[in-house]
């Protein structure tokens, strides 16, 4: 119901920033091909704003579109993808003038695969999947069957710290409820912490063994914005271009310190990854690892230095001899 | 045939040519001993390593890699080693959790007096290597 109303608005919303020519662009979410699925909307045209969805599956980081559109945009964002703008423009991507940003306080994004396990069916025999608080209905068969919304959302959304945009031109609805689960959202990690230092590389191993490189982690990461990216670079090659795990890993590690201070806990990359290898276990871990040390948290004020471009002078020394 | 005791950890160490690498030849011209595991790249300021440097030899094989510049406040360029400092603390945390011995990735602050203090890191953290053994990080099979 709620969605409902918020989806009008913003339809209303991005046909008049189009209409009275203060955005070039509106950047959203529509309805996508595969069955619950939604898929990046940008467009131009003021009456097709009308396709404009907001619904438990608006899954993509849009932001990542900002710095490939010229002129100004009206873009949709939820908590993360709303910090992933701001990081933008601490980074002098974006100009703060450039995007009027629509926000969309997130309760937080349904994985259709944990749907899928839990029902122990195919999403395309499921015949509905609706939000109800701090439920998800799920309905098979004409049977609706009831299960915890923390069981069933991201991971990243389980460990969410901002689901409602701070910055922001229009917020679309008021704040958010989401359900966090700190510890169901730092699993992954906690059973790699728990393995003696061998293993733990042993697992990088196999993990990256089957990276093929097609560099869609960085591609649709909003925080890989380089226009040439070191993997490239010949002279000196830092990393054979033909996937070897030695050099998968090391791509990953060298990405994740690129983009330390930069990554907000979208997601984006793990779902990106065709192999599925568990990168939110290295981002989360260097999300966190910043937080410990430097009490840095991503895209949280447009006016701030970037992480790596900033020092305090009682920065932690204690490894140093 | 060489014996498994002969063996002696590779250390490259990335110095700062204003302090640490001043603070190796003092150490050099004075006759002081240190090991002679360590091969030295001399860099500009310590904030000219990049993290790529260190995986790149952890990758070629090194054993350890050792990145020393000047004291914080004494940085020729006033920030390069705070900025190393940042460098450098997240890489060796983030690796570790990776998997990567924390003893393999090293920084100290090595003035151009300290001729004695070069010394004994080089010491300290060839004798850390040694304990941790060989490098195979990155070999096909461990
Ligand atoms: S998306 Fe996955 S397979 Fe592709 S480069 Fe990234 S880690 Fe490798
Ligand atoms: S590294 Fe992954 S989780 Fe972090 S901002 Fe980029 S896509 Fe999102
Ligand atoms: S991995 Fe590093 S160099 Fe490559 S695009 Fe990402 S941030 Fe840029
Ligand atoms: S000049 Fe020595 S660390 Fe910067």
């Amino acid at each position: 119901m709620k969605d409902r109303e918020t989806e009008q608005r913003l339809r209303r919303e991005a046909k008049a920033l189009l209409e009275q020519g203060k955005v070039d662009y509106i950047i959203g979410f529509e309805t996508g091909s595969l069955k619950f699925t939604t898929t990046p909307l940008i467009t131009k045209d003021k009456d097709s704003v009308d396709r404009l969805i907001i619904n438990p599956f608006i899954v993509n980081n849009l932001s990542e579109y900002l710095t490939e559109l010229k002129g100004r945009v009206g873009i949709v964002a939820k908590g993360c993808d709303n910090r992933s703008i701001v990081s933008l423009i601490q980074d002098n991507q974006v100009k703060r003038e450039d995007v009027v940003i629509l926000g969309v306080p997130c309760p937080g994004i349904i994985d259709l695969s944990k749907v899928e396990g839990l029902v122990g069916k195919d999403r395309d025999e499921l015949d509905d999947v609706t939000r109800d608080g701090d439920k998800v209905v799920v309905t098979v068969d004409g049977e609706k069957k009831e299960f915890p919304a923390s069981e069933v959302l991201f991971d990243n959304c389980l460990g969410c710290e901002f689901p409602t945009p701070q910055e922001y031109n229009i917020l679309l609805d008021e704040s958010s409820s989401l359900v966090a689960d700190k510890t169901a959202s730092r699993k992954g990690i906690e059973t790699l912490e728990g393995m003696p230092q061998e293993q733990r590389w042993d697992f990088w191993e196999k993990e990256f063994s089957r990276c093929i490189r097609c560099y869609a982690c960085r591609s649709i990461c909003p925080a890989c914005f380089c226009e040439r990216c070191f993997v490239e670079e010949s002279e000196p090659q830092w990393i054979a271009p033909v996937p070897r795990w030695q050099d998968n890993l090391i791509f990953q590690v060298i990405r994740n310190i690129h983009v330390a201070g930069r990554c907000t806990d979208c997601g984006e990359c793990e779902r990106a990854c065709p192999v599925n290898i568990p990168l939110r276990s290295l981002t989360k871990e260097m999300y966190d690892l910043v937080d410990d040390l430097y009490h840095f948290k991503a895209g949280m004020d447009k006016e701030a230095a970037p992480l790596m471009t900033h020092y305090e002078t009682t920065d932690p020394e204690d490894f140093i001899k | 045939m060489k014996q498994e005791s002969e063996w002696e950890p590779k250390l490259l160490g990335f110095l700062c040519r204003w302090c640490s690498y001043a603070g190796a030849d003092l150490a050099g011209t004075s006759r002081k001993k240190y090991p002679a595991n360590i091969r030295i790249i001399k860099v500009p300021c310590s904030g000219r390593v990049d993290p790529l440097f260190i995986l790149k030899a952890l990758r070629l094989g090194f054993d350890g890699v050792l990145v020393s510049g000047c004291y914080p406040g004494d940085c020729h360029y006033q920030t390069g080693n705070y900025r190393a400092r940042r460098r450098m603390a997240i890489t060796k945390k983030f690796l570790e959790y990776v998997g990567v011995d924390p003893q393999r990735i090293q920084a100290s602050w090595v003035s151009a007096s300290e001729g004695g203090k070069f010394t004994e890191v080089v010491t300290e953290v060839t004798k850390g290597l040694k304990e941790i053994g060989p490098n195979k990080l990155f070999a096909d099979e461990r």
